[in-house]
């Protein structure tokens, strides 16, 4: 059995005094593509801010671990999240991913900038690298912020909603990415989604975040049990 | 054109005065590009207002025997500039904290600070007749004699200002942008957003201590609005800004000292000036 990239234990997760996750218990096996499933307002997006340092965790321990240290994270928000207004280029956005710490501005990192160069390539979006990210479609900020969280090189990569409102071609791309990341197992992938027809086949196993808590199996046992039946069929 | 003339040769009386204004120019548009872009303009309304009850406050403290513990000629100056930065500080840094538990109406809550420090300002000025000259005249934006050695503290402070907005830029660009992106870099997005903080505290201070709140919201706001259409990067965002409120501190200065009119509106007149030139290029631009 594969060693625990991610061990939540006795996790209780909330914000503005109200309770959103109690007693979370779960060891996500390294290199497993765990798709985060659940109704709306159920807690997914509360377990993985939590997963990445960005909510507060009331009682319990989460434990992430890389190779050799500790776990580097990718991380791809909802797009709509960030501002339109920001007069940088997509280049500079990919860029944000690499960060590693402090460095004097303007020093050259020529592997690094391959680095974020072939993550551009892959998502299909290098031709665009000199536009400000601002001025690019839905999908093309998609497929930008997916760039932005390969060039981390993480160890676990969260993913908001990938598929969510994109155009089909930049479903395609991201689909095809998703299922190379899975074929290489690098990263633990670990992907929040609503609408899971075109992607369950990627999944290994599933975290089903429903009644106030979270449990982990494997994709095929989870997804056929009845309530998540019911979720995904009320469209929830 | 005699009277622009005055203004290079080495013995004009406002040298200093001109100085400074240019070189507030220069640094208030650095850090007012973080306004624009976190989309906290109406912070840079309120903020300088906190400056100058923070400035008035001083001057009221003056005579209590609290100017003893600034040091050296010139101490009303540094006791005064303490307290626009301890005022712009406090202010920047419960507007954060507000904004970042997300209570009440953002706007209202810039509001309450601005209509508090603004009647703060008026009320310790009237009780203290000392101050109330050279307090009424920062209001309103009429040039403040300056000192060279005052504007040689106020140049130092402001290229530490300045050199600290380039080395850290990636890390105030990466907060702004993203900040849980920062986060689950495992970078200290707080101590990076405090740092920034107090750079926009010291340089509104510098700014309202000698060209006052009017023309420091100018500066802060309209160079970054006319550069941005035209920026590709954080860079040159910056620098264009930088260049742009320099030079309308220039040119502000020149006209108000040859129609003989009130510098710092002038100053102000002269970056909305660039605005509509920036725009109206944006409009004539081939798409």
């Amino acid at each position: 059995m594969p060693a625990a990239a991610v061990r939540f234990e006795g996790v209780s997760l909330g914000y503005e005094g109200k309770l959103v996750l109690d007693g979370v218990d779960i060891a996500i096996p390294a290199g497993a593509f765990v798709g985060v499933l659940g109704a709306n307002g159920s807690g997914k997006t509360t377990l993985m801010r939590a997963l990445l340092g960005l909510g507060r965790v009331r009682r319990g321990h989460i434990a992430a671990f890389g190779q050799g240290g500790p776990a580097r994270f990718g991380y791809m928000p909802q797009k709509e999240r960030l501002d339109s207004i920001y007069p940088i280029t997509v280049r500079a956005v990919a860029a944000m991913g690499a960060v590693r710490g402090w460095e004097f501005p303007g020093r050259r990192r020529p592997a690094r900038a391959a680095g974020v160069e072939r993550c551009l390539e892959d998502c299909g979006v290098r031709d665009l690298a000199d536009k400000r990210f601002g001025d690019l479609s839905g999908g093309q900020r998609q497929r930008v912020l997916m760039a932005r969280a390969l060039a981390a090189e993480p160890d676990i990569l969260v993913l908001d909603e990938p598929l969510a409102g994109i155009d089909a071609a930049t479903r395609q791309v991201i689909l095809g990415l998703l299922a190379r990341l899975r074929q290489e197992g690098r990263a633990t992938v670990l992907m929040v989604s609503h609408h899971i027809q075109a992607e369950r086949e990627l999944f290994s196993h599933v975290i089903w975040v429903d009644e106030a808590t979270a449990r982990i199996g494997p994709a095929a046992e989870l997804l056929a049990s009845a309530r998540a039946a019911e979720v995904f069929r009320s469209g929830a | 054109m005699t009277a622009l003339l005055d203004l290079i040769r080495p013995d004009f009386p406002l040298q200093h005065a001109m100085y400074a204004s240019i070189v507030v120019g220069l640094a208030c548009p650095l850090v007012g590009a973080y306004f624009l872009l976190r989309r906290l303009v109406f912070w840079g309304v309120a903020l300088p207002q906190a400056s100058a009850a923070g400035i008035a406050f001083a001057f009221l403290l003056e005579g209590s025997g609290l100017e003893r513990l600034v040091s050296g000629a010139g101490h009303e100056r540094h006791l005064a500039i303490l307290g626009a930065f301890a005022f712009t500080l406090a202010a920047i840094l419960a507007l954060a904290l507000l904004e970042r538990r997300g209570r009440g109406v953002a706007e209202g809550r810039v509001g309450v600070v601005y209509a508090i420090t603004a009647a703060a300002a008026v009320l310790l000025v009237a009780w203290n007749a000392r101050g109330e000259a050279e307090m009424m005249g920062l209001l309103k934006g009429e040039l403040i004699a300056i000192s060279e050695t005052d504007f040689h503290h106020m140049l130092d402070c402001l290229i530490l200002v300045a050199g600290s907005m380039f080395l850290f830029q990636k890390e105030f660009l990466l907060v702004s942008f993203d900040r849980d992106l920062a986060v689950s870099l495992g970078r200290k997005a707080l101590g990076w957003d405090i740092l920034l903080y107090i750079l926009i505290g010291a340089t509104i201070s510098l700014g309202v201590m000698n060209v006052g709140p009017l023309v420091t919201f100018g500066l802060l706001v309209l160079p970054p609005m006319s550069a941005l259409p035209w920026a590709r990067g954080m860079m040159s965002f910056s620098l264009l800004s930088s260049a742009i409120g320099g030079a309308s501190a220039l040119a502000g200065f020149a006209a108000a000292y040859a129609l003989d009119l009130p510098v710092g509106p002038v100053i102000v007149m002269a970056g909305g000036v660039c605005l509509g030139v920036s725009s109206l290029a944006r409009m004539l631009q081939p798409r």
